[in-house]
């Protein structure tokens, strides 16, 4: 990470809707190729206490990928990507990667959190025309990823959403493919340490809407936007 | 803090808190009240009895139930109406007023009504209104001015409403005994618990009734069930409104809607105590036993000075208990039965010396002054079922608390499909059979006894987690008496000759009008409720339905089980429209490039959810803008955001097959390299969408669709594939791409200063060619078309990288005087050079003969979706032609979209776009006209506003560039 003052524009990849984060009092880090909204006030500590209690992170410009087709399994697995057998199910990989395996022909990879993972860009310079019926998926421009922390995680979700995605019922690394505030969504369970987490992945152009409709159901929980500097230190 | 003249000392238990007091407006005078107090028991704290005004005589009423049962207590909130004042929590400021009088509460103008309820017979309205025909016009304002509930405050804040879903293994409806025993024993049995009270506090009866002669015992009881809670979510205040398939349960607590799902539902709802019949029985100061009762332990009000309960089982003699004990002289107890029964509670009324008047009834009350108040009961001896002897004693008195029986609450389970009958033992309606799913207990199972409503509320909690798979452990006993009997009289109805016997206060239906309904030929129970409307109003028959049952058996002869009951249906209560929408999710979508459309000042349109540029510049100058921006990619270069097209992959060894089936053209051997026009007809040969395919590789297609279809190709595109079964997927790629058209003469020039990577010229980029490469470092797609007419470049890019490529695009172009351009300038670009809109120029009936695009369709293939439609339709012969027309004349006004081309009286077709054209100094359009007037030169009709009539003259396309020399530059 560099030091630099950047803003969310000086990257050419930049956050769908960086105007509301700097609404919110973002400041912007470069990570991997883009600038990250990394902190939102001065106070660390209580952006860490609100990620473990409700916080909402854009981390929209970070890398990741996909890939579709009935041939994705061997093509993977040639690039020595394992994926378990079902589907709905989120498998760790590479240096901090996340296979999510949305049907049995189709995978969204997530990178690391950090941005250090080089495993999507390695992926996308593999595939060629050859790989047979497996294609890669611009997941990193259809798709704005939020992550959403914290114990009233699933209260917050219960607002806007009809799936069960307490706890007890929706299981670290279950994915649900639901409609979320009447816009598709990709919903994926990944804890940070102890604390409850959720990626979540919709229609890159609805991300200035679908940031307004959680931050407006976070409320009630006084949880709101957090920076990536808050969810890394929850993994420890 | 006394918080009024009525209120009692400080007891135990109750609801509200004396250390804060609350000052609120009724009917424009202050009243002081305290924190959880209701509306309508600090009014009563306050000596305030008169809550509203009847529907149709306009009687005072007053407290009937003080349980948010009866239409007694709709009150009007500036913003809200119809608010039930026995249940609503009154707050610092709020201002309430009474509704549905003239003048005021207390001296009602329209209350003369009452003087003609003789002429005012059930079916009034069915017969009267309607002759001359026409009449109900005349007399619809005034009944329904004369006669109505609260006013909506049209100018009303929108409130901030919301839903929430839930999940449990069981749902426990009723916060009363039974309720909280299930709870309990569902939760120790290990199910996830929800207990639903609508009240803001548990305990059912056992926060308000009396269960032994010292009064103890339901406090006890009441402390021992909320501490056996432990591991059940309670939610308070909430009710829940009805019962849905698959045991979904609409649960509303303040301004949210709960969508509670159970594994498992135990509905403990309680019952409802009814009123009895008698002259003037809606005077206010005549209330349920159990009203009264609540007024004393939920609020510390005292309900009256001088009391007589009617009565006709133990629960009577309970409240005059408590009546005695809250300070209230207790005259008589008219206990309808000729033998009262024996027992700790009734001996201590005889301790007491309360006297008991063994096969009386109150047979009318006697009221204040404009039927203010009661002040005494005339009271007589019963000699047969609802007839009295002639003898009378009158008891002065301010209250009259009538306790002469019950009816279960059984609406969640009719919703359910749950049957109830009439059970002649207990003269009450009972509980016939329960769904499975579904385990009822306490007094809706016809349980009255204390300590058998436990025993059964436990049980149910039992049966619940042990039908969700639990194992619950032994199984709880249940008493075979469960107290149900000489709860209710079988006929507490005793008619007066002066009427004014009510058995529904809703509508001021009286024993007669039942009577004459049936003797007129309703005589079955659902034809007397809609006629009479017995039933009909706000309490939805909660008091009248038991008592028109049985006077509806007693007119036809039948079995009160025979007559069975009307059809319930959700919802429970009423409910606000506020509280069924929640909040408002709109989604909306913007393309990356839409904050700088904003700061170079477009005004945005909606085209499906996206927001599009209509032009730069301001409203009152947007013809002028529009020319500008069409005039600048005609003569110099335009930039327009195109990022809402939809974007399609189509990959795989039969990709080519698979668009060759969908679309009408042929696609087998389109070289890689090429763009070609996609156009999709449906099964009917109509057309559905356009576009183009871009191949990229031998098994990939980049397909691009309209901004309104593409979700519905996209899908048709799924089901297709579905079928076929063809080597090939699919996928939606719109919001990944982003995509601008740069166009204009000069747009090559402002490409080639930020695209080096790609030959651009003419001969190495042609028309119709497509290119990858990178435009400002950003990787692209790249397409020669020609939408507009003039050279041009699609250039399609990450979304994430689309506001860097405008800005690199605009910055490279100001020295070539490069502008953006909106929808509206690329329609009238389009427009000249003949191109159509699907669904602007093409309706729900266009096939492409009709629209003059049978160039595209590929004659050679054996099938594509909608071509044998086509087909036939053709052989048929078409009856309207898309034409391209111009209007020389400047003087002529432009006509609009759907203005009609007519041929005399003949309606032939319709203008589907026109615009005067600055590049070509005239107005051109394109409209549908006969077949016969289709050739260039024809004339036809246009009619325009106002019926004028204008001459279009069927030209040649395109308008513009006829040999198409510009786009292909």
């Amino acid at each position: 990470m560099s030091d630099a003052v950047q803003t969310a524009t000086s990257a050419l990849r930049r956050s769908f809707h960086y105007r509301d984060l700097e609404a919110a009092g973002a400041r912007f880090q470069p990570v991997a190729d883009a600038a990250v909204a990394w902190v939102y006030g001065d106070d660390a500590g209580n952006e860490q206490t609100r990620a473990r209690t409700l916080g909402i992170a854009d981390l929209s410009p970070l890398p990741r990928t996909g890939f579709k087709g009935r041939d994705i399994g061997p093509w993977l697995a040639k690039q020595s990507v394992t994926v378990g057998e079902a589907s709905n199910r989120a498998y760790p990989c590479g240096k901090g990667s996340l296979a999510a395996k949305l049907a049995p022909t189709e995978v969204l990879l997530l990178g690391a959190l950090d941005g250090s993972d080089p495993l999507p860009g390695a992926l996308n310079d593999a595939w060629t025309d050859d790989a047979g019926l497996c294609f890669p998926v611009p997941r990193r421009d259809a798709s704005f990823w939020f992550t959403i922390t914290g114990k009233m995680a699933s209260s917050m979700f219960a607002k806007i959403c009809g799936v069960d995605l307490r706890e007890k019922s929706f299981d670290n690394h279950a994915i649900a493919q639901t409609s979320v505030a009447r816009s598709n969504t990709i919903i994926i369970r990944d804890d940070l340490g102890a604390v409850p987490a959720f990626h979540m992945l919709g229609d890159s152009a609805s991300a200035g809407y679908m940031w307004m409709c959680l931050n407006d159901a976070m409320d009630e929980f006084d949880g709101g936007p957090v920076g990536l500097e808050a969810i890394l230190a929850l993994r420890k | 803090m006394s918080g009024g003249a009525n209120r009692l000392p400080e007891r135990a238990g109750e609801w509200v808190d004396r250390a804060r007091s609350v000052s609120f407006t009724f009917d424009g005078k202050s009243c002081q009240g305290l924190e959880g107090d209701t509306i309508a028991s600090a009014l009563a704290a306050n000596d305030r009895w008169i809550l509203s005004r009847s529907f149709k005589y306009r009687r005072p009423r007053g407290i009937l139930t003080m349980a948010g049962q009866d239409a007694n207590t709709l009150v009007q909130l500036p913003d809200e109406p119809n608010v039930l004042a026995d249940t609503r929590a009154i707050s610092d400021g709020l201002v309430v007023e009474g509704q549905n009088f003239d003048g005021s509460l207390e001296n009602d103008r329209g209350a003369y009504m009452g003087l003609f309820s003789k002429f005012l017979p059930v079916g009034f309205y069915y017969k009267t209104f309607f002759r001359p025909r026409g009449a109900w016009k005349f007399w619809e304002p005034i009944v329904r001015a004369r006669a109505g509930l609260g006013k909506i405050n049209e100018k009303a804040h929108h409130g901030y409403y919301d839903k929430a879903y839930g999940w449990y293994d069981v749902a426990v409806i009723g916060g009363g005994p039974a309720g909280m025993a299930a709870a309990a024993s569902a939760a120790k049995a290990g199910a996830e618990v929800l207990l639903v009270e609508e009240n803001p506090h548990l305990g059912g009866s056992l926060a308000y009734a009396r269960f032994d002669a010292d009064g103890m015992e339901s406090s006890k009881q009441l402390e021992a069930l909320k501490a056996d809670l432990g591991g059940v979510e309670i939610m308070t205040g909430a009710i829940c409104n009805g019962w849905f398939e698959d045991n979904w349960l609409p649960v509303i607590k303040g301004n949210r809607l709960y969508k509670i799902r159970a594994k498992h539902v135990v509905l403990a709802t309680g019952s409802i105590e009814q009123p009895m019949v008698f002259h003037n029985n809606d005077l206010p100061g005549i209330m349920q036993a159990s009203a009264a009762q609540r007024l004393i332990r939920q609020y510390g009000v005292r309900p009256g000075k001088r009391a007589v309960v009617a009565t006709a089982n133990a629960d009577g003699y309970a409240a005059a208990l408590d009546l005695r004990q809250a300070g209230c002289e207790v005259a008589a107890i008219l206990d309808l039965r000729a033998e009262p029964t024996n027992g700790a509670i009734v001996n201590a009324v005889r301790d007491h010396g309360i006297p008991v008047h063994a096969g009386s009834t109150a047979y009318e009350a006697v009221a204040a002054k404009g039927n203010r108040h009661i002040t005494a009961v005339t009271s007589a001896k019963i000699t047969g079922r609802g007839e009295c002897g002639s003898g009378r004693d009158r008891f002065d008195c301010d209250l009259l608390c009538m306790a002469t029986g019950y009816t279960p609450t059984h609406h969640l389970l009719s919703h359910a499909g749950g049957e109830v009958g009439y059970d002649g033992a207990s003269e009450m309606f009972c509980v016939r059979s329960v769904p499975d799913g579904i385990t009822v207990a306490g007094s809706l199972n016809g349980s009255y006894d204390l300590g058998a409503t436990i025993a059964e509320g436990h049980y149910a909690g039992w049966s619940a987690a042990k039908a969700i798979g639990l194992k619950a452990g032994r199984q709880p006993r249940v008493p075979n008496d469960r107290g149900s009997l000489n709860r209710s009289h079988p006929w507490p109805i005793f008619p007066h000759p002066k009427g004014k016997d009510f058995i529904d206060y809703d509508e001021d239906l009286q024993v007669r009008d039942i009577q004459n309904a049936i003797r007129e030929g309703y005589e079955h129970i659902e034809l007397v409720k809609r006629y009479s409307t017995v039933g009909m109003g706000p309490s939805q028959g909660r008091h009248s339905a038991l008592t028109s049952v049985r006077l509806t058996a007693d007119e036809t002869g039948q079995d009160i089980e025979v007559v069975g009951r009307t059809t319930s249906r959700p919802p429970f209560t009423a409910e606000t429209f506020g509280v069924l929408a929640g909040r408002a999710f709109e989604p909306v979508r913007h393309t990356a490039m839409h904050h700088r459309h904003l700061e170079l000042g477009a005004q945005m349109m909606p085209a499906g959810l996206w927001l599009r540029p209509a032009y730069y510049g301001t409203q009152d100058q947007k013809t002028a803008c529009v020319e500008a921006e069409a005039l600048n990619v005609r003569n110099n270069v335009g930039l327009i955001d195109v990022s809402t097209l939809g974007g399609l992959e189509v990959r795989g060894p039969d990709a080519a097959e698979f668009l060759n089936r969908m679309y009408t053209f042929a696609y087998l051997k389109q070289p890689v390299g090429r763009s070609r026009y996609l156009l999709l007809t449906d099964e009917t040969g109509v057309i559905a969408d356009d576009g183009v395919a871009c191949r990229f590789g031998k098994n990939h297609f980049y397909v691009t669709a309209t901004t309104g279809g593409v979700d519905n190709v996209y899908r048709s595109m799924l089901w297709r594939n579905a079928q076929w079964r063809l080597d090939v997927d699919v996928t939606n790629v719109t919001a990944a791409y982003a995509g601008v058209n740069i166009a204009g003469p000069k747009s090559r020039d402002v490409l080639a200063k930020l695209c080096t990577d790609v030959d651009l010229s003419p001969e190495a980029f042609p028309y119709m060619e497509i290119r990858t490469g990178t435009v400002a470092g950003i990787p692209a797609r790249l397409m020669r078309v020609g939408f507009v007419g003039e050279l041009g470049y699609e250039i399609h890019i990450p979304s994430g990288q689309g506001e860097a490529l405008w800005d690199a695009l605009m910055d490279a172009g100001r020295d070539d005087a490069i502008r953006p351009f909106g929808v509206e300038a690329q329609r009238m670009l389009r427009l000249e050079k003949g191109h159509i809109i699907i669904s602007q120029d093409t309706d729900g009936l266009t096939i492409p003969h009709e629209a003059d695009m049978a160039w595209a369709i590929g004659r050679k293939k054996p099938y594509f979706v909608g071509g044998r439609s086509i087909d036939i339709q053709v052989a048929r012969g078409i009856e309207r032609k898309l034409v391209g027309f111009e209007i020389a004349d400047p003087a002529v006004p432009v006509p609009e979209e759907c203005h009609l081309t007519v041929r005399g009286e003949e309606i032939v077709g319709r203008v589907t776009s026109a615009v005067r054209s600055p590049s070509l100094g005239k107005t051109v359009g394109l409209a549908y006209v006969a077949p016969d007037q289709s050739e260039p030169g024809t004339e036809f009709d246009i009619k325009i506003d106002g019926g004028r009539i204008i001459k279009g003259q069927v030209v040649k396309l395109p308008f513009f560039d006829a040999d198409n020399a510009r786009q292909e530059l």
